[in-house]
Parts: structure tokens; sequence; C-alpha cells
């Protein structure tokens, strides 16, 4: 069995990110499955950056308490890493550069050297650094000069030879060096294709799949990868990106387009969502589909912009004023991502609502193969649905020769008829409005559009709401861990190692997260001698709070980190009694 | 074609005398002489007493939040820009509370036409003093004489970009409908600020302070050159307003410079479905 974890270290501004990203498709193009993560400060220079990967023959989702291969490209890199090595880790770094005076395995290589007789830019380290790794770990360089090359096309041949090298003779130099600590781990396999893709990505690739036609960002880490992905892709999908001035033209772009009929979206962090949360409220009132994309950071206000937290949960739930409905959709990973985004539209188009959907950094940067064949077949299973979005020969709310967009009706959802329809006309009304979308201030016709409105929930949570899932055995489990959102695989891999010790766990994932409903989730939570554990990535237990509003059950043992670090696998078997 | 019947909502309830009554008909007539019906056009409206209009006039419309509708009209132009798109808004709505959108809707030289009610009050809430007050102005909000110089929408939107630039005057309705057509008809973002006396809250701003200090552009006035618009522009700080077209000149909108818009607009294309595009960058 292959499962080892590879680490890179060095300054910000140094290339760290590209090279890990780099490793990780040399990771599953060898045939192995890949998580990653990285920390970084929010700094464009200076400061440190650490890129890890997590590589195994089996599909990975956490990251491993211990580094297997620690490559240091400063001092800093060691001093902060080396808690988490072990007596068999090897450590890759350069003499000269700094000495390490506890007894490691030490796979020296010669960064400086190298860079001076090759006349080298420092940012090639990271080059040497590759080759090195791939040496060290068996792998085919051959496959690293490929991706290199690919990455460099557009530079032209005589870049790529000039990086060739720096690859070359680090692969050589561990090659002729250290043949004896040769770790044959990344011997290629076969196996199936995989894509190498973040949280952000997933919900880039799901947008495209469901035929979004306008995402509306202003920069925010960690969600501004979504922006970027899309921008550079909209010419050849027939998408229109726009970079806003604010996040509140931002939403607004959004309602408009959607407005229009085109499937719409926008995208930001816990502050920028904060600035549009007066338009969501909008979106409820004039019944305009939109999907919002919510990529949490540890808050209040800046925060800390590139770490991770689940902070925004209740925020999100509660968001904009005035009662109005709202679906709120939490994946759990990128597979998740993928189908829960493709769905954020339909739900949006059908429900004709605000549909979040909320990853956090952890999710939304770290990387994660997923097999193609899984894009593929879910693809080929996705069907459009736009809902009651109807043209000319479908109108059939008229009365008085007016159609009505707001028209009452069983399942609280009315035709939406796309403007420009010739013969009619209608305004989306900000105010409360009557079936036609005149503003009114009667009485009734208020009471009938509220009710309209929140009626929408009714079929949701009757056709659409997905319970959460259970993994393990709930009836038979004594231990059952409740987690939403990017904490699944964590938890998982927890119950995983529970079970190697012969202990039994249920674990309910939440992916479907507002409104719930409250009857069959109640079930869920209603054994007595069962010990419930909420595992979440904040210090309210937020999650934890809604379930006990909506069920009235409460959690006595929780699971709450808000260092702006991802939980870990250890600390969830550590919060059990022995 | 369209009757000025076809365009009439709900009766509107503007205050007798209001100027938005001769720039709501201004808005109708305008339109009817382009040819287009309620079923044609595109219309947002901001709040105010100028959003009201949302309610008198027929259109596919959204009834936008305060400052907001610029943002929403660009998305709508995004989606489908062969249809026009208006956004009628006031002063406090577009200069004050949607004032950065504004600024970067001239940027963008969305394909779009700003009809701005500007009377220098809030009407609606009762008459606080708006972004183009007067220095001095004194109202509910600011009982000792408003402390900030006002804005001047002209100079702001030609210097931001804009690419086109008009001033009316309420009491004027031919010239309004002209101005409101032109800027429908120019290609790219459009502007046409309508001096409106409130005769409710705004008692030093009526129709007989304008009529003494508007005038029209005549027509050896260069609009297409930069430099005498914006000069001309800064004779509102003299309270002196020239009417017409202050400033007009010819660029590639938004939505010309989008390659995936050449042929198509937004709403009218194929879906795009070929995956492998996209996830090839990945492996």
């Amino acid at each position: 069995m292959v499962d080892f974890t590879w680490l890179i270290g060095g300054e910000a501004g140094f290339g760290i990110m590209t090279t890990g990203v780099v490793f990780s498709k040399i990771a599953t193009r060898s045939g192995f499955h890949i998580f990653d993560y990285v920390e970084y400060p929010s700094l464009i220079r200076g400061g440190h950056n650490a890129y890890e990967v997590h590589v195994s023959d089996s599909p990975v989702s956490h990251l491993s308490p211990t580094i297997d291969i620690l490559v240091c490209l400063n001092k800093e890199t060691y001093e902060k890493h080396k808690s988490r090595l072990t007596p068999s880790s090897l450590v890759v770094f350069d003499q000269d550069e700094f000495e390490i005076k506890e007894e490691i395995k030490k796979i020296i290589v010669p960064f400086k050297k190298i860079l001076s007789e090759l006349k080298g830019q420092p940012i090639m380290k990271n080059t040497i650094a590759l080759g090195a790794s791939i040496g060290i770990l068996g792998g085919d360089v051959n496959e690293l000069i490929r991706i290199i090359s690919e990455q460099f096309a557009k530079k032209g041949e005589e870049v790529i030879n000039f990086n060739k090298q720096f690859i070359q003779t680090g692969f050589d130099e561990v090659k002729k060096n250290y043949s004896n600590n040769i770790l044959n781990y990344l011997v290629k396999k076969s196996g199936e294709t995989k894509l190498v893709l973040t949280g952000n990505d997933a919900f880039a690739l799901g947008s495209v799949i469901a035929d979004c036609r306008v995402y509306s960002a202003y920069p925010m880490t960690p969600s501004s990868t979504v922006l970027t992905d899309l921008a550079a892709w909209q010419e050849k999908i027939g998408m229109v990106v726009r970079h806003a001035e604010d996040e509140i033209s931002v939403i607004n772009t959004a309602i408009g387009s959607s407005f229009a009929g085109v499937r719409s979206a926008v995208g930001s962090s816990g502050g920028g969502f904060a600035l549009m949360v007066e338009s969501l409220s909008f979106a409820g009132i004039t019944e305009i589909p939109i999907v919002v994309f919510i990529a949490q950071r540890p808050g209040p206000a800046t925060g800390m912009p590139t770490w991770t937290e689940q902070g925004d949960l209740l925020f999100s739930v509660f968001s904009g004023h005035g009662e109005f409905p709202k679906i709120v959709l939490a994946p759990g990973d990128n597979e998740e991502m993928i189908e829960l985004t493709a769905k954020a539209y339909n739900l949006a188009d059908k429900y004709q609502m605000p549909v979040i959907v909320i990853s956090d950094m952890y999710l939304s940067e770290s990387h994660k193969s997923v097999e193609k064949s899984f894009v593929d077949s879910f693809v080929s299973k996705y069907q459009i649905n736009r809902g009651k979005l109807i043209g000319q020969d479908q109108v059939s709310n008229i009365k008085d020769g007016k159609y009505l967009r707001y028209k009452l009706s069983e399942d609280g959802i009315s035709e939406r008829l796309i403007p420009g329809t010739p013969g009619h006309f209608y305004q989306a009304n900000s105010y409360e409005h009557v079936e036609d979308g005149h503003t009114t201030e009667e009485a009734q016709p208020r009471i009938d559009q509220v009710d309209k409105r929140e009626k929408k929930w009714t079929t949701y949570l009757r056709n659409d709401f997905a319970m959460p899932t259970v993994y393990g055995d709930l009836e038979g489990s004594e231990i059952v861990f409740v987690s939403w959102g990017s904490t699944k695989g964590i938890v998982m891999q927890a119950q995983k190692l529970l079970l190697d010790k012969k202990v039994n766990s249920a674990f309910v994932h939440f992916n479907h997260i507002y409104p719930l409903d409250i009857d069959k989730t109640k079930e869920l939570f209603n054994k007595q001698y069962k010990k419930y554990i909420l595992v979440e990535n904040n210090s309210w237990g937020q999650f934890g709070k809604l379930l006990k509003m909506e069920t009235g059950f409460e959690f006595k043992e929780k699971l709450l980190r808000y260092d702006g670090r991802p939980i870990t696998v250890e600390e969830i078997i550590k919060k059990l009694p022995n | 074609m369209a009757t000025i019947q076809d365009f009439s909502g709900y009766n509107p309830t503007w205050c007798p005398g209001c100027g938005d009554w001769g720039i709501g008909i201004a808005i109708k007539q305008a339109l009817i002489q382009l040819g287009q019906s309620p079923s044609s056009v595109a219309a947002v409206f901001g709040i105010g007493c100028s959003g009201n209009m949302n309610d008198f006039l027929n259109a596919y419309a959204i009834h936008s939040l305060h400052g907001r509708a610029i943002p929403n009209a660009i998305g709508i132009k995004i989606a489908n820009h062969k249809m026009p798109v208006i956004a009628i808004v006031g002063d406090g709505d577009c200069y004050g509370e949607g004032g950065n959108h504004l600024l970067h809707a001239c940027r963008g030289n969305h394909d779009i036409t700003v009809i701005v009610h500007d009377n220098g009050v809030y009407g609606l809430t009762t008459g606080q003093s708006a972004p183009t007050a007067q220095k001095g102005f004194k109202s509910k909000s600011t009982p000792a004489g408003i402390l900030e110089t006002p804005i001047n929408p002209l100079a702001l939107t030609i210097t931001s970009g804009a690419t086109f630039v008009a001033q009316s005057f309420a009491g004027d309705a031919i010239h309004t409908i002209s101005m409101i057509k032109a800027g429908i008809e120019h290609k790219g973002f459009s502007v046409v600020n309508i001096l409106q006396p409130c005769v409710t809250f705004n008692k030093v701003n009526t129709y007989q302070y304008y009529l003494q200090r508007v005038y029209k552009l005549d027509e050896s006035y260069k609009k297409e050159d930069f430099k005498t618009a914006v000069e001309k522009s800064l004779e509102i700080n003299e309270e002196k307003f020239p009417l017409g077209i202050i400033y007009q000149n010819k660029k590639p909108t938004y939505t010309d410079q989008l390659g995936q818009l050449k042929d198509e607009t937004l709403i009218g294309k194929k879906r795009f479905t070929d995956f492998e595009k996209i996830t090839k960058l990945f492996i």
C-alpha cells in the first residue's frame, strides 16, 4: 500500500504553490489519488508558504499527521514542520544554506551550487526540488518534464529546455548519491484518469456543466480562483464574467442577467457576501433565481484571509432582511461540489430563489483528485431543469389581458416569462406586490404573497431536499459524529481508524443545510443512549445551534476548532474516551 | 405602433406640479417615437419618487433597490444586448447611494441609458438634501445648511468615461423627449440629467429658478470635443445650466468587446457542452 505525505516549504513568492500542483499532477498521472493543502500568509512576498500533498493508492480527502518527505527550501520550513517527522522521514535540503543538527535521514541537494552553475533564478530551486523529489520517490522524470513542457508551452522551446536541465540535475543528484534511500512510492501504475481539482475549480466546473452564463465577482480570498478560472474560460464556453466595482454591483449584475433569462451566479467570501445581503433579500422578493458561492475564511471583518473556518453558516442561513425563502447547500468534497453546484442552478430556477453553496478555504483551495469518469458520468446524467421559465407560447397566467408574474399557486411557484417576449410585459418588484407585479400595501395581497413564497420551501422539502448521508451503522453505533460541509473526509478517516481499533461509529453528514426536514431530522437524534459529537470548524458550534433551533436537540459533546486550521483526524480520535 | 395608452400603467401618484409628470410623459413619448413597445424594452427603476414610475410605465421592468438600478441594467444588457435598457433613477439614488456604480458604468461604456431625476432633494423621505443640493441648502437632515458642495453630474460622468451626457429641464417636455431619444439611440453609456423642481420640498430650485438659469446649447457647440464638454459642464457650479447634449463620442461598448457575444446574444447562444475542453486542463 502506498500512502505518504510530501511537503515543500519556502519563502512566499518563490513558486511553492505552482510546484505543489505540479507534484499533485505527477502523482495522479502516475495512477495515485491525492489530497493537498496549502498554508500561506496574506502576503505576496516574504512569510512562509507550505504545500503538502497526501498521496495514496486509494481515494483520500484528509491530511496525514506525519510527513514522509520534507523538502526545505529554507531553514524555516524545517523548523516549522520537524515535529511531524518520523524516524523514517526523509528531509531534502541544501547543506550550504543551513545545517540540521538532529539525527534525521538527510537528502542533501546542493540547490545553491546548481543554481549558480546553471545560471538559474532563485525561483528555480523549486524545479530542482521537484526533480529531486521525483528521484527519491522512484517516479518517472519524463512525466515531470512533460508537465513542465505543457506549462511553459506558450513560452517556447528555449524556456522549456532551460527548465529541463534543473529537473534533470535535481533528479540525477539524488539518484547518484542516495540510491539506497529511493522509496519506490511513485512507480507508475495503471489507474483511472484523474482531475486535480480544488473545491473552487469544482464549483467552476459544476457551473459550466449547469450552463451558467453570467458569473459576477469581486476578488476575495479564498473565492477568487472561481473568478479567475471562469474568466479564463469565458470566451470558450460562452459565459460573461464581470469583475464589478464592488460586491453590491456583483450581485445586482447577476440579478439583472438572471431576470433577463440566463443562469447567473456570484461568488465571494464572508465579507463580500455581507455586502450582498440586501440584494439577496431583493432576489428573494422578486423571485429571481441566483446562485451564491461563499468560500468562508476566519472573520470577523478582514479576519485571517488565507486560513479556514466554517464561521458563516448561521450568517448564510439567516442572511437578508425580511422573511424570504432560500436554500443553503454545503458540499463535503469535490465530487459533492460538482453535483451540488449543478443542482443549485436547477433549484434556483425551479424555486425562483437564492441558492447558497457554501465552502471554506480548506475545501476551496485544497486539491483533491477526482476520477474523470465521475465527471463524465455526472455530465451524462445531469438534466437542466429551468422550472417554470416560459417563452411566448407557454403564457397561461393571464388576467384581464395582463400576465401575472406572481400568480398564486399550489406549489408557490409561478411562471416566469423571459423579458422581451412579444405581447407581454411585467415588473419584478422589490416592493411587496400583487400578482401582476404592481406595488401594494394592502393586507391581503401581502399575506398571500408571503404565504406563496413560503410554500416554495414546502415544495422544495417534498421534492428536492436530501437528508444527511449516514456513514457507518447508525443503529449499532454508540458514537455518532455529526458535521457538515468540508469536514466530511476528516471525520470519515477518523471512523476508519476507530474501526481498526474495533470501535464502531456512525457519521451523519449534512450537505443540504437549510431548510431542514424537521420531522425526519429529529428521528436521527432521538436515541438517548447515543453519544452525539458535533464536529465544526468554528467556535459557536453553529450547525449545532441551528439544529437545536429547528429540532430542540442539543449536543453535549462538541469538537470545535477556530484557530484558522482545519480539524485533524487525530483530534477527533482524541476526543473519544479510551 | 405602440401608443401612450400601451405604455401607461397605474395613474401616477406624484404631487401636482411635480417635475416627474413631465419626465414620465417624455419617457413614454421617446419610446413611442423610437418604435418601441412595452414588450421590447427593459426598464430598471431605483427607489424614490422617480422610481415609483415603475407602476405607471409598462415595460419589462425591475423595481430595484435604492441605488442599484445601474448594475441591474448592466446585467440585463449583458444577457440580451439587443434589447434597449434604461435605468430611471433619482439624484440621491444614482449620485448618492449608487454613486460607485455610476462611475464604473461610465468606465465600462455599458450600452444603457440612465435617466436621472435631479431635484436636489429626497422627496419620498420628505425632503432631506440630495448630493446635488447647492451648498448651504437647508433641509430636515441639514437644518444649518448642507456642508458639502454639490456633485457635478455632467463633469463627473464625462470624465469617468460616459460617451453620451445630456441635460434637460423637466419643464421643457419637447426637449426632454429629444434628449431621452438621443440617449437611447446612442450606442454606449448615456446619461440624461433632468433638472426637475420638487414643488413640495425644494423651495429654492423652483420652475422660476430654472427658467432664469437654463439655456440651450446652439448648433455651433462641439459636443464631441472632450475639453469643451468638461468646460461646459463646469458652468453648473456657477448655477448656469446648459441644456442639450453636452458630450457625445463613439467608443466600443462593453458587450461590443466580448468575443463570445460577437454573433449572438448571451441568451440566444446554444449551451456549451464540450466539457473535455475544460476537464483536460486539470489532468
